[in-house]
Formats: structure tokens, sequence, C-alpha cells
């Protein structure tokens, strides 16, 4: 129905401001969290581990507030790619340590043991999705960067301008939805022209036909448009010190300590267990 | 670094000796600019410039596309430096580094795309993004946010993300950012071309508001109504500063005036006009509000022309039905955009949509050629009903073509001949391809031979929206729907639309446009449909919607001064007919009475 409805999408890099408990931590509490999480969810070796970070993961959507049904959207423009890997993984993982195989397909062998690794790298690799996207929705983009001046401000004494790195985050994320809505306004500028756009979906090579008169304009726009913003930027005294302050200050609490505590803590058990 | 450069090469040939005494707040000596790279004989972006600007002035830069408005103003805050001569603010020169903190937060600027200077991604952190800059304390820092939003009127969706705001809010984001730094000086730079009459009221209610506080204004714009505000206006033609004064000495000058691509304001043309028309009206002050106080009781005898056309006989072009659309839907952004709209176009009058920015006019467009189909309620274009899933959309579309706002960004071909090809060569395929693509080019006055080989980007503004209204004609579709066609076009490109549209109508193409321009809506249409926050407030002829004050209000939209005038001299007792809308039904109502004055 909705073919042009493109940022709807891309729920990654979406800050939905609820005012959620989660929501109210500071800035540098919730990188901890979600950088302890992701660590743990990346690197456990163990399944329970695994299943433990996936509920902590749901958990942690239902405390931020914001749907669950929209997170999981984001799982499925991935999700292709996904279950090739895990395909891939199901069938090179079986050979070695466990020989009796439940299908046979020439050299290639199916088991038991090879299924678990698929399913776990499906599983993993959703978990990080989901958790990245929360951060998103949680993390607005100033605390990201407020959050991230603070864990990087001692490389400023080494002599390291950590101010234009964390601009070049900040771009980043605020050109997201920006490409996707001009991705839509294109395709929609060229499906009133006759371009296949939203009629239906043919095989690869016009699908490729169809992006290609779509990557120009959307190179051009962009570039056009970070000149703009690089102007808008000069035009408000970016760059003309080598520090900036900011409007937001934080106060840890004992809400952050916890939650530093209570992460750190569950991303070791995840690991550990 | 570049800066630097600059720098240290400019120093050496730097003018020495500036007048003694106060310095001017924004004082240019003698200053040219090349773009980099151009080529040395080509003429200069902008030719020996010397000009003050004192504190408190209101000043407006007008000039035609390309005129070098916007790299006159680049100069007064140091984004683009002179290649010869020196810029002063405050008696600093721009070429200093060190002087770059104190020029950049006593001048600020409102660009015209309010999209591309929101640098954050909630509205109140992209506010205060510039005394961030300023290394301004914390505590202040949220004080002048909360006092820049409440002056724009913004401090209600501060929580909001800025790519989901409309183009007139984003604006008004834009000069809160701005606002926050507290500049001395602030530069609009065509901020108002992508604003709804609201909108730019809105703009010019701050601008005022900013002048009474004593603070400097530069003003750059194509509508010359704006400019006539100004306490000076400043003219550009290719680069050279041609005219330095008074709005009304500006106006008087009607050479000029055409040299440059520069049209008077409408209400002056309009009541130059009138006042030769009647003798009753030749005294009427060049003032438009004043002028309207100043209509004498009608003295004469009463000759009625009020002929009204008979309805054509015509079929149903379009025929929307309880339309809803929701934004994003099932998304926590989810946004109702339409709500129940209704509404019919039959053939022969040409259709508008007007309301202000976020009415919801672009989605019920795009829903009038098959981009969106309807989430609930019905659309039936000509014979194709868009909620039946199995219509063939490729078909709707090329019976409804839709040129969008600012075509011209979605070029991607590098060639004038081939980006009008596109469209044709996927319906039609290649056989007449040439035929069709010289025929469009004909239709808007392109040169086939000359145009076809041109580099798309290399052609100026007007160009490239002929070449993106061929490449909609080159379909030949039967609607032809047009958003905001003439958005962003100085009023010379913006007649010259007009005429192409007016020609393609009777070449037999339906026109549907939605716009913010009056001018655009009353030239061009018969029936109006009011949008306002997604409802359809009416549809009905044109003419008597804009003669009832109360709905365009209620729209918040303006009336065209045509209609205040004529509503005005009826109240005065002027035999003037109830559907005048344009200029010339004025003028003609005004000739028919000296008629039947002659000869009674």
């Amino acid at each position: 129905m909705d073919e042009f409805d493109f940022l709807s999408r891309v729920p990654l890099g979406q800050y939905v401001p609820t005012q959620s408990i989660l929501h109210r931590l500071s800035p540098l509490t919730k990188i901890i969290m979600f950088g302890a999480l992701m660590i743990a969810v990346m690197f456990t070796p163990s399944r329970a581990g695994l299943i433990a970070g996936v509920v902590i993961v749901f958990l942690l959507l239902l405390l931020s507030k914001v749907s669950v049904g929209f997170a999981l959207k984001g799982l499925l423009a991935p999700l292709p790619f996904l279950l090739i890997i895990a395909i891939i993984q199901v069938f090179l993982y079986s050979s070695k340590l466990d020989p009796t195989s439940l299908v046979s397909i020439g050299w290639f062998h199916i088991t038991f043991s090879g299924l678990w690794a698929g399913g776990m790298l499906l599983i993993r690799f959703c978990a990080i999705i989901l958790l990245l996207s929360l951060g998103g929705f949680v993390i607005s983009t100033s605390e990201l960067l407020q959050g991230l001046t603070r864990m990087l401000s001692p490389l400023n004494r080494i002599g390291i301008r950590t101010m234009d790195f964390i601009m070049i985050i900040q771009v980043t994320l605020r050109f997201l939805p920006f490409l996707a809505q001009s991705a839509e306004r294109i395709a929609k500028a060229q499906a009133s022209r006759g371009s296949d756009w939203g009629v239906k979906k043919k095989g690869l090579i016009n699908r490729i036909r169809q992006v290609v008169p779509m990557l120009i304009p959307l190179f051009i726009t962009s570039l056009r448009r970070s000149e703009n913003l690089a102007l808008a930027m000069d035009a408000r005294a970016y760059g003309i010190f080598n520090q900036r302050t900011s409007m937001a200050e934080f106060r840890y609490t004992w809400k952050d300590a916890a939650g530093v505590i209570l992460s750190v803590m569950v991303s070791l058990a995840i690991f550990i267990v | 670094m570049i800066w630097f450069l600059q720098y240290n090469i400019r120093v050496s040939s730097q003018p020495s000796g500036t007048e003694p005494g106060l310095p001017s707040l924004i004082q240019f000596d003698h200053v040219t600019y090349n773009h980099p790279g151009s080529d040395p004989s080509s003429p200069p972006a902008l030719n020996d410039i010397s000009i003050r600007i004192e504190p408190g002035e209101w000043v407006a830069i007008v000039g035609a596309n390309g005129s070098g408005k916007t790299t006159f103003a680049r100069h007064c805050n140091a984004l683009l430096l002179p290649t010869h001569g020196q810029v002063l603010i405050d008696g600093k020169n721009t070429l200093q580094f060190s002087n770059l903190s104190h020029v950049r937060a006593r001048i600020g600027m409102v660009f015209q795309n309010p999209e591309d200077q929101i640098v954050a991604t909630l509205i109140e952190e992209d506010t205060a993004f510039g005394p961030e800059n300023l290394m301004v304390p914390p505590a202040e820092i949220r004080e002048r946010v909360r006092s820049a939003l409440t002056t724009v009127k913004m401090d209600g969706k501060k929580d909001r993300p800025p790519h989901l705001l409309s183009a007139g809010q984003k604006q008004r984001v834009a000069l809160a950012g701005v606002l926050a730094m507290q500049p001395e000086c602030v530069i609009f730079d065509e901020s108002t071309a992508m604003l709804d009459p609201r909108g730019r009221l809105d703009v010019l209610a701050e601008i005022q508001s900013l002048h009474e506080r004593g603070i400097t204004v530069l003003f750059i714009t194509h509508f010359m109504e704006e400019a006539a505000r100004a306490d000076r206006v400043l003219v550009l033609n290719s680069g050279n500063l041609v005219f330095d004064g008074a709005p009304r000495a500006l106006f008087a000058d009607q050479a000029l005036l055409i040299d440059c691509g520069l049209e008077q304001p409408s209400t002056l043309l309009l009541l130059n006009e009138i006042r030769g028309l009647n003798s009753q009206l030749s005294h009427l002050s060049p003032d438009f509000e004043q002028a309207l106080r100043e209509i004498p009781e009608y003295k004469g005898s009463y000759i009625y022309s009020g002929r009204i056309d008979p309805p054509p006989d015509s079929e149903t072009l379009i025929a929307v039905e309880n339309l809803d659309h929701f934004y994003l839907r099932k998304t926590p952004l989810e946004q109702q955009s339409l709500y129940n709209i209704n509404l019919e176009v039959k053939s022969g009058l040409a259709h508008g949509f007007c309301g202000a920015t976020g009415s919801g006019k672009s989605t019920l467009l795009q829903h009038l050629n098959g981009l969106y189909r309807p989430q609930k309620g019905e659309v039936r274009i000509g014979d194709f009903a868009l909620s039946d899933p199995d219509v063939d959309i490729k078909q709707v579309r090329r019976f409804a073509g839709l040129v969008f706002q600012n075509p011209e960004i979605y070029f991607f071909e590098q060639y004038v001949g081939d980006e009008i090809a596109y469209g044709p060569k996927m319906l039609y395929g290649r056989d007449g391809l040439a035929k069709r693509v010289r025929d469009a080019m004909e239709l808007v006055g392109l040169d086939f031979e000359k145009f076809k080989d041109r580099v798309t980007y290399t052609l100026s503004g007007g160009e490239k929206r002929k070449v993106a209204l061929a490449s909609v004609l080159a379909l030949q579709p039967r609607l032809l729907i047009l958003d905001e066609p003439t958005a962003g076009l100085d009023p010379a490109s913006r007649r010259n639309v007009h005429g192409i549209l007016q020609h393609a109508q009777t070449r037999g193409s339906e026109l549907i446009l939605s716009s913010h321009s009056m001018g655009d809506i009353t030239e061009l249409t018969q029936n109006l449909t009011i949008l306002s926050n997604g409802r359809s407030l009416r549809t009905g002829n044109t003419a008597d919607l804009f003669n009832d004050a109360q709905l365009i209000n209620e729209a918040s939209l303006g009336q065209p001064s045509v209609v205040r005038l004529a509503v005005r001299m009826r109240e005065r007792g002027w035999p003037i007919p109830q559907r005048v809308v344009k200029a010339e039904q004025l003028f003609n109502a005004l000739q028919t009475m000296n008629g039947g004055q002659a000869h009674g």
C-alpha cells in the first residue's frame, strides 16, 4: 500500500520522546548501559546468556514505552541478509564437531549443532539490531553527543579535537531521516514521469534499472544539502572556538548509578551464564 | 586553514586608510567577488560594490535570479570573502580570522531552504546550537532558547523532530536559532520564498518587531510587496549595484524595473491602472491601505455588465469521496493528514488548491495521480478507481501528470533532451520520441536545437523550471497537476510559467494546481478548493470563494488585492460585478462604466 513510505522503514536513528524512565537517565549512563549490553549480547558464548539477553532487550523495550511493533519493523529490512548468513552458518558449522548429520546434500551436512549455531547467529543479530534501534529511540542525538563528549574529553587534553568527530556523528544521524525523505520524493517524482515505482515488483534487473536514476538526484541533493548545511553551521559560528558549551547540564543521580551497576552486572551475567 | 591562507594573500593588497569617525554596522569598500575557479574573463559575481548600512536600518535587496543577491549577503557575515576590496563589520575587517566570532555573533542569517539549516534532531537543541558555539554558559543558553522559541511562537513544539514540521514552522525555528545568538543584524535570504501567505506574513511581522527593537534587517526577496515595506532598497543586476534608495523611487522607475527583470508591486500596478481609468479615482494614494479608505462614493450611471459564464458542458475528471490519509501510519509518529475530503473536478474548469502549509495540499495532489492510494474513502481519476487493487497505476499516471514542487532538484540526466525524453521513453517507447520531446520543448518555449544538448545544471532557474514542465508535458497527460509551479522564481519567470500553462490549456490539458501565490490561483483557475488542517473547507468558483472574507480568514489565507479593491468599491456603490478576481476583470468593468457614461 504505502510503497513510498520510506521513512517508516527506517526506525534506526529516530528519537521517540516518550519521557520514559530510560529517557530520563543521563546520557553517559545510557551509553554505558547500551554499550555493555551490546558487548555482552555480541560475544556471549552461551545459549542461556543469549536468551537472557533477548529477554532483557524486550524488557528495556517495554520500559521505553515505544511500541514493540514499530521496533520489530526495523528487523524486516535486514532479515533476508540475516537469514542468508544464518543458512551459510548452518552449512559451514556442521562437518567438524558433530558427525551425526540430519540431512546430507552432497558434501554438505546439516547437523543438529549446526542448526543451533545458525539459530543463535540469527537471534544474536536480531538482538543487536533491536538494541541499536532502542538506543536510537531513547538517546537523542544531542544526548549521544554530550555523552560521547564527556567520554572522549580526556582525548582533548592530549591535543585531539574531539568536537569535529562528534559533529560528524551528529550530522550523519540528522541526515538519515532526510535521506529517506529525499528518496521518497525522488521516487515519487520519477513515478509521476512513468518509472515503475509502486507499480509491481518485477525481476532484479528491473529493480536495479529503477534505482539507478534515483541515485543521481539523491547524491546531488545530498551534496547540495551538505554544502548548505555547512554554510548554515558556519553562519552560526560553528568552529570558531575550539570548544562548545552545552544547553543541557546533567546531574548524576542514584538512578544513574543504579542503571550503570545493574547493566554492567547483567552484562557480566549474560556473559558468564 | 583556508581562512588563514586567504587572509595572508589579502593582507598585502588590502586598501589602507578607512575614514575616521563612527564605523558603520556594515561597510563594503569596492568589493569585487569572483567565484573560485571561474573564468577570469567572465563577469564577476559582485562588481566593485561600495555601500554602508547603519544600525537599525531595514534594507531590502532585490534582483532577478542569479543577480548576486545571495553573494552580496554572504559577504556580510564572512561566509564569502571579497576577491578585491574589503568588508567591515563595526569597522572590523571580515578578512581577519580573529574578527570572525564577532562578525558571526553580530550578523545572523536565515537561509532560503528551511530544511538545510537545521543541525540538531530536536528543535530546542537546534536553537541552542549557535549560543553553544559562542561558549555561552548553559543556564543562559536555556533562557535564550526559551525566549527565542517564544518569540517565534514555537515553544509548544520544542520536542518535535524538525523533519516533521511544516516549511513555515521550520523557518521560524531557523529564525529562533539566529535570535538565540542575540545578533545586531539578521539577514533573510529569500526566507519567505517557500512559505504560504500566512507564514510569509508571520515572518514579515517578526521582521517588523525585530526592526522596532532596533535590529538591522537585510531582506532578500522576489516579492515586490515585501520589498516595498523596507526603508531602503538595493537592486542588483548581474553583480552590479544599480539602485540604492527608497522603494517608492524604485517603483517609479519603469525602465530600470524592466531592465532588471523586476516589476511594480501588484497593488501599485492596480492603483496606477485604475487611476487612469476613471476620473473619480485619479487622486487615490499610491499606498494601498490608504487608497482603500479613500475610494469615493460612486457618482455615475449604473450599467451592469455582470455577465456570468454559463457552466460549460463537461465531464467529471476527478471525484474524491470521504478520503482520509495517515502519514507514517502504524508508527509512533503517525499523524492524520487528510480528514474526510470530498470534491469533484470537472473538465474545462481549471482547479486550484489553496491552504496554509500543512493543510494537506501536497498529500491530496499525490492522491490525484495514484502516488498515494486511498487508505480510506475513494478517489476516481477519469475512469480509474484508485481503491481497486488491480487498477493499472501506470495508466493513471499517464492520464494525470504531476509536476512536483521544485521539480528541478530531481533531474538525473546530463542533457536537457534526455531529461525530457525519460518519461515518454518509459511510457511510449522509442517510436516518435524525438517528436514528443520537440513538441514539449516548443510548448514551453525552449528551442529544440538550441537546448536539447545543453547540460541541465548550467541552466538558469527559469529555464530549469521550463525543462521540468516539458518533461511532464511530453507524456501528453490529460490532467496536468502542479504543486507550487512558480515557487522560487523571479517575477519575469513567474509570468513566463503562467503563459506556458495557459498555452498548455489551449492544447487540451486540464490544469490542476496548488499554490501559495494568490496570483497563480486567480490568474489560472476557475474553481478552487480551500483546505485547512487536512480538511476541505469549501469547493467552488474561485472568485466566489475569494470574495468570502470570513472563509479566507478561516483558512489563514489573504484576499488578493484585486478582490479587496473590488469589495471596497462595491461598498461605496460602484457597479463592480461580484465575480471579479483578476485585474483585467476590474479594468474591464471600469472601462464599461466609462463607455456607459459617454453614451448616457
